[in-house]
């Protein structure tokens, strides 16, 4: 391990670790964007939402390399061609959070809120959003995670990342690289996740009397139709 | 459709469907590493998940270990082991395994960490030790969670399966790396074609185990909960 | 605002799959009164309730209120106008308890202070704290308290009607009651037209001005001030209903004041045990109520045998007396406190006080028989009750309601 080589090279790995949070956060909150009117309507038609999930659920299952490749031909070997797919993958982790998100709301508040005289769409943006933001903000954790750590294989495809270090440090047989870039991404991912923890809490303000614990987060998007 | 094209021309070609480096060679390549990767990870994740979700203990680690497990760059670690250990089967096998175990034990745990504690009390109280009641109480209720997990790390072994070509691996990767190395598009295309339908049908064949596995009262439920 | 009438004009509900909620419902709820509709589980009770506010719409007929066709109206809007409350409350619990009860109001377009000044007084109103309350949330209050909060929330844009939906069947029996009874309260003072559902018939007679006991199916049994549901149930089924006791549950109808109390037999406690003796005996009675000279308040019971044995020149305030036990209030109780008072009795006849506790007078189970007999002609005769001293309701209810309610 050459610790000298950070400094030394440090104008460079700021560029990737850049590059890298930008491809880890651009495609979740395209996913967010996207996930949020289709969820609404997946919980508002019932029958919209096995289809969506078991389209959504084929693509989570394709390996990200493939479908990097795949789009090559159509948005050539820039950036695009890495967040699209994991601006997919997004949209899978989240799809399920905003339907569960929204199921979860108690039915009586629900029916308080109409009886009350609220509108749909005010209800929606008023009490319903709200009160699924844990669920939606766990997937969105899980998102981003992802995504800064998958980024990196865009690198395969020549999209810069700090992914850049692996290939450079197997190339040159320079561990160094490796080390750092690894231990950067993993922070990078932490600390994106510790970010979503606090804004999550600062949404919230009644959790915060709660003593119960976070919703379940690791587990939620990975279960599909059909499964539990 | 070009990208279609590329890959139909050259998954027409006769020279693929032969020889020691054809896709069926490759396939199997492909499904070996997944398989035995997937295998070593559920013979130590689930019974580790199962202890951990019926006694309790270590259950604050299991449930962040999620977290961790997501950030982990596969690349980045294919490559690792290669500059720490050579090549060797340990080299993919360690990051393979590594990576499928956290989503098959988490899900294990939830799984049988949530079996109603009405039904374990039931169970007890009909005198059932706690090795019978992990057999045919806790365990049967989880196989939907189990079968999860298990579907889940094989999407994240195959991916994983494929970048590893970049680790001079075998498998379908290898059409795509070695296709971008020397420019022939085709051979990325086609590749990435018998990938992504490999990968379908894998999912597919889950559906098929969790038929088999799950009992058929907790299928029901579950769909009709949907 | 006071209450609004409430006119169901042949209103039925039938689902797609054949299952008929309500079948041609004809229902007046006389504006600021307190309607209970009342019935087993799919009785279409609840039902009727919602198509009020539109949560459910009616398949057949109209819903008026204040001669109004509800269904013409924007639902948004008439909601807004309707107080409602549920089992479950529904309060947000991502909102403060003073934004909870402020919700219709700043719907409404009020400024949120002046929204949320009202939630306050509101909470004054149903028996919140408002300086520890306003800012807690909803799952850091106890049962009882919330559905105060839901109260109050319903309450807050001051509606003509109150729909509730089983509003205390959640809480245990005594919240439950201290809740019945804060109802009461505030609709003496407030005079919404409320309309309130439950299956619990207790509840029923308790709290309403009118009940409507539905069958199952949707049908009405009948409609009448609960005391005349105990008195003169339709047929068997609201007789069932009804339940067992109900002649005794009914005398809680009839005020106490109508009572004639004897007084001989009430001696102050400087009397002599000799002058006591004469007393009893001159009445026929084995027992001679002692009270305090002063303020008139029972002391006990003392018994002819013992006041004989007493030596000459005793005074009865120093005998050994029996207790007096369970009395009743004149004014204020029912026949049916006096009833029981008079059996919880060891020498088996009640001691009647005044409001300020003084004695005055004696009852028996004649006398007790007799006033009920009375009280019971004028209820069939539908007349008003002898002795009826108002019409506010106590915890015993004494005064019967009057169709024409003067208030």
């Amino acid at each position: 391990m050459v610790w000298s080589w950070i400094p030394q090279n440090w104008s460079l790995i700021w560029q990737y670790t850049l590059d890298n949070l930008l491809l880890g956060l651009i495609p979740p909150l395209i996913g967010l964007a996207v996930s949020l009117p289709l969820g609404i309507a997946c919980v508002r038609w019932r029958l919209l939402y096995p289809p969506a999930l078991g389209l959504a659920s084929a693509i989570y299952a394709l390996p990200s390399l493939a479908l990097f490749v795949v789009l090559i031909d159509y948005t050539g070997l820039g950036n695009l061609t890495v967040i699209i797919p994991l601006a997919l993958f997004s949209l899978c982790i989240l799809l399920p959070a905003v339907v569960d998100g929204l199921r979860g709301v108690p039915e009586p508040v629900r029916q308080a809120a109409t009886a009350m005289g609220y509108g749909e769409l005010r209800r929606l943006a008023t009490v319903e959003l709200p009160l699924a933001i844990p669920v939606v903000n766990a997937g969105l954790r899980i998102a981003v995670v992802s995504s800064i750590s998958l980024a990196s294989v865009g690198q395969l495809i020549g999209v810069s990342s700090l992914g850049y270090f692996f290939i450079d440090g197997f190339q040159r047989d320079f561990p160094t690289e490796i080390y750092v870039s690894i231990a950067l991404i993993i922070l990078l991912a932490l600390l994106c996740d510790l970010v979503l923890v606090g804004a999550g809490r600062l949404l919230t303000p009644w959790q915060r009397s709660r003593t119960r614990t976070s919703p379940r987060p690791a587990i939620a998007p990975e279960v599909w139709p059909g499964q539990a | 459709m070009s990208f279609l094209n590329f890959a139909w021309d050259w998954l027409k070609a006769p020279a693929q469907w032969h020889g020691s480096d054809s896709i069926p060679i490759r396939i199997l390549q492909h499904l070996g590493y997944s398989g035995l990767s997937l295998l070593v990870a559920a013979a130590i994740a689930i019974p580790l998940g199962v202890l951990v979700g019926h006694t309790g203990r270590g259950s604050y680690l299991v449930v962040n270990l999620a977290n961790i497990w997501r950030a982990i760059p596969t690349l980045g670690f294919l490559i690792l082991m290669v500059v720490l250990i050579g090549f060797s089967i340990l080299t993919w096998l360690v990051p393979l395994v590594v990576l499928a175990i956290p989503p098959i034990l988490v899900n294990t745990y939830e799984g049988v960490a949530g079996v109603d504690a009405d039904l374990k009390d039931a169970a007890y109280g009909m005198g059932m030790t706690q090795w019978q009641v992990v057999r045919k109480v806790e365990l049967p209720l989880a196989t939907p969670l189990i079968v999860l997990g298990l579907r889940t790390a094989a999407i994240f072994v195959i991916a994983t399966a494929t970048i590893a070509a970049e680790i001079a691996l075998g498998g379908l990767g290898r059409y795509i790396i070695d296709g971008l190395a020397s420019n022939d598009y085709a051979e990325v295309a086609g590749g990435a074609v018998v990938i992504v339908v490999l990968a379908l049908l894998v999912q597919l064949l889950f559906v098929g185990v969790r038929r088999l596995v799950v009992p058929a009262g907790l299928r029901k439920q579950a769909r009709a909960s949907r | 605002m006071r209450g609004a009438v409430i006119t169901f004009d042949h209103v039925s509900k039938r689902y797609p799959d054949g299952t008929v909620a309500v079948d041609s419902l004809n229902l007046e709820v006389p504006a600021g009164k307190i309607m209970v509709l009342v019935g087993p589980s799919g009785c279409g009770k609840t039902t009727s309730l919602r198509m009020i506010n539109r949560l459910v719409e009616p398949t057949g007929g109209r819903i008026l209120l204040d001669g109004q066709d509800v269904q013409q109206a924007n639902p948004s809007h008439l909601r807004r106008g309707i107080g409602y409350v549920i089992q479950q409350t529904g309060l947000f619990p991502h909102r403060t308890i003073e934004d909870n009860i402020a919700t219709v109001p700043m719907l409404a377009g009020w400024d949120k202070r002046k929204a949320r000044e009202r939630a306050r007084d509101l909470m004054d109103l149903v028996g919140l704290e408002p300086q520890t309350m306003a800012r807690r949330y909803p799952h850091q209050l106890s049962g009882g308290q919330q559905q105060r909060v839901g109260v109050a929330r319903a309450l807050a844009a001051d509606p003509p009607v109150l729909l509730m939906d089983e509003p205390f069947s959640a809480v245990d029996p005594i919240v439950r009651a201290s809740l019945q009874d804060e109802l009461i309260r505030l609709q003496a003072d407030l005079h919404k037209t409320v309309v309130l559902v439950t299956h619990d018939v207790e509840e029923a007679i308790k709290v309403g001005d009118l009940v409507a006991v539905f069958r199952p199916g949707g049908h009405l049994a009948q409609v009448d001030t609960p005391e005349r549901l105990l008195g003169a149930p339709a047929d068997d089924y609201v007789q069932d209903f009804v339940g067992f006791d109900r002649g005794i549950r009914r005398l809680s109808f009839f005020p106490a004041a109508g009572l004639e109390l004897e007084t001989e037999t009430v001696l102050p406690a400087s009397t002599t045990s000799a002058d006591a003796v004469a007393v009893a005996k001159r009445a026929g009675a084995s027992w001679v109520l002692v009270t305090d000279t002063g303020s008139a308040a029972p002391l006990g019971w003392a018994a002819l045998a013992d006041l004989e044995l007493q030596p000459a020149g005793t005074v009865v305030g120093d005998m050994r007396l029996a207790p007096v036990g369970h009395s009743f209030r004149l004014e204020s109780d029912s026949l049916r406190a006096a009833l029981d008072a008079t059996i919880l009795s060891r020498t088996e006849r009640a001691v009647a006080v005044g409001d300020d506790g003084q004695v005055l007078g004696i009852t028996s189970y004649e006398r007790l028989r007799d006033a009920i007999r009375a009280a019971e002609e004028a209820a069939d005769l539908g007349e008003p009750q002898p002795g009826q001293a108002g019409t506010d309701r106590s915890d015993d209810r004494a005064a019967p309601q009057p169709a024409d309610g003067v208030r």
